[in-house]
């Protein structure tokens, strides 16, 4: 960069300019990483046990479905099923962490989510069927936690990049070109006081 | 009927009459007890559940007429026991001298059709051909009597179901209903049938399973606190009003109120198992169990449909363990669970 750049007073001004703007800027930057770590550690310690309770319900929903699936007819399994009664829909808000646009998920449903009767039918589907019902919640809360952490751990890594640009890159190359530019202001200013006083010396001779 | 569905006073002590011999059937009882010594025992089915994985499970069962089945998906493995399904109904038809029982039994998958074709038809949803041809209806007729509304296509019984289904869904937009009249109508239309053919055995066959099908609900209401009570089928042993009221005891007393039937084990033993474990497990093996009792008795008969009808039901039970065993050891289930379900 030092080897383009004008070596004007200028120059030297702008420059000087830039370093006061990077270093403000890699000190907000820097804040700001900050915030989003300490926010994101908060969050991740929300989804560990989050997402253990949600495997751990749709794990039991799986099994009972199974057995569910396995003690009843092939036709009486396909006639219970095929026609769900419960209504499902999902608004998204958005709120923003650190200026990081985030999802806000809400639910609602209507409906029952047992529809069928219970002559040909199994018990288990019942237990599967409420426990799923049940796991709704959890399994929301988490993917709006995870969509979170997702969104805040990327825009920390491009924070953490821009700190890292700022820091590693650009301020200590501007500065490389200050020193150059003052390097060199300071050769022109020497060789000029040198070459008056040689025509000083010349006139007095 | 309505006198047999008035008629409560319990005229035995575990299981009702099975009636007496039917000559005509001396080699179709003598070929089922052939049968009957090819069938999984108990201790096989045991062996099943403890195996260690799926292979070793199916392999218990490889001498069987089930072929080895250690090596098919879940999907394979289910129209194995479908075709085995099919073969043991249709070797049920060959045996049967009274045709009119296989046709009883047919209904059962004709009115498995209707509950399907009747959702699909209410919820406007095509009505395909993707049906159980095991039924007394063809399912390639269903568009047809749908689309065109000739019920009566459907023979009389079916068609009294189907459109009391498709009137209950209209008054209140509730597709549980659609079940819940047919399964009223199924059962109905089991006991009358029963009952015109005389037959003690099947009279007391359908009034047990009405019986069982109607503790199990009471339990599952119960369970799921469901405001129902117009779900409980008629034509059993058990007053109906008992029932409601058992859904609104506690768990631990509910068995009292069955104290003097004979179904008070089942229903102790499994409500206290639903209280404790929010499971249905050990009342529905508890309910087979007793089922498989009554079925068991018609061991007495030398002769008659008893033990064809029984071995068909048995059989159909095994095909039903079989599947659940094979599925769980499949997708790695708890021991204790498949045990529970298969009660040892």
């Amino acid at each position: 960069m030092a080897a383009n750049v004008n070596a004007t007073r200028m120059e030297l001004l702008r420059l000087r300019k830039r370093v006061a703007l990077a270093s403000r800027g890699h000190r907000l930057l820097s804040d700001k990483r900050d915030e989003i770590s300490r926010q994101l550690v908060q969050i991740a310690k929300l989804i560990q046990p989050l997402r253990k309770t949600v495997e751990q319900k749709l794990l039991e929903t799986c099994r009972r479905f199974m057995l569910a699936r396995a003690s009843m007819e092939p036709e009486d399994n396909k006639s219970s099923l095929e026609i769900p009664t419960k209504k499902f829909s999902l608004a998204v808000k958005f709120s923003t962490i650190m200026n990081v646009t985030v999802p806000q998920l809400t639910k609602e449903m209507e409906g029952q989510i047992i529809c069928y009767g219970f002559a040909t039918t199994s018990g288990e589907l019942d237990v599967a069927l409420l426990s799923l019902e049940q796991a709704f919640d959890s399994l929301i809360e988490l993917a709006e936690k995870e969509k979170q952490a997702y969104l805040l751990a990327t825009e920390l890594q491009m924070t953490r990049r821009r700190v890292n640009v700022l820091e590693h890159i650009v301020i200590p190359e501007l500065k490389q070109s200050i020193r150059y530019i003052f390097d060199k202001l300071a050769e022109a200013e020497r060789d000029n006081i040198s070459r008056l006083m040689k025509i000083t010396d010349i006139i007095r001779g | 009927m309505m006198l047999r569905l008035k008629a409560k006073a319990l005229d035995f002590y575990t299981y009702p009459p099975i009636g007496g011999d039917d000559w005509r059937y001396g080699y179709a009882a003598a070929r089922v007890r052939a049968l009957q010594t090819q069938m999984i025992p108990k201790s096989t089915l045991v062996d099943m559940a403890n195996a260690g994985t799926f292979e070793q499970a199916a392999e218990s069962i490889s001498t069987t007429e089930y072929i080895p089945v250690a090596s098919k998906t879940l999907a394979e493995l289910e129209q194995v026991l479908i075709a085995q399904r099919r073969s043991l109904r249709e070797q049920f038809a060959r045996l049967m001298i009274d045709n009119s029982i296989v046709k009883l039994f047919k209904t059962r998958d004709d009115f498995a059709n209707m509950r399907l074709a009747v959702r699909r038809r209410v919820t406007d949803k095509a009505i395909g051909t993707d049906y159980s041809s095991q039924g007394n209806l063809n399912p390639e007729i269903f568009e047809e009597v749908f689309e065109q509304e000739k019920y009566e296509l459907l023979g009389e019984h079916i068609q009294n179901a189907v459109e009391q289904a498709i009137l209950a869904y209209y008054t209140d937009r509730d597709i549980c209903r659609i079940d819940h009249i047919i399964d009223r109508a199924q059962a109905e239309y089991n006991i009358q049938t029963a009952l015109k053919m005389k037959s003690e055995f099947l009279t007391g066959l359908f009034s047990i399973k009405i019986d069982l099908t109607n503790i199990i609900t009471m339990l599952r209401l119960k369970f799921t606190e469901s405001e129902k009570r117009k779900v409980f089928l008629p034509g059993g042993y058990i007053e109906i009003e008992r029932l409601k009221q058992a859904v609104d005891t506690e768990y631990d007393s509910i068995g009292q109120l069955f104290y003097a039937t004979p179904y008070y084990r089942i229903v102790s033993v499994g409500a206290n198992y639903v209280g404790t474990e929010k499971s249905f497990l050990k009342a529905e093996q508890a309910s087979e169990n007793h089922l498989s009792g009554y079925l068991n008795t018609t061991s007495q008969i030398t002769s008659g449909p008893q033990p064809v009808i029984a071995y068909l039901l048995q059989k159909e039970k095994e095909i039903r363990t079989v599947r659940l065993i094979l599925t769980a050891k499949k997708n790695l289930l708890d021991k204790k669970m498949i045990l529970d379900r298969i009660g040892e």
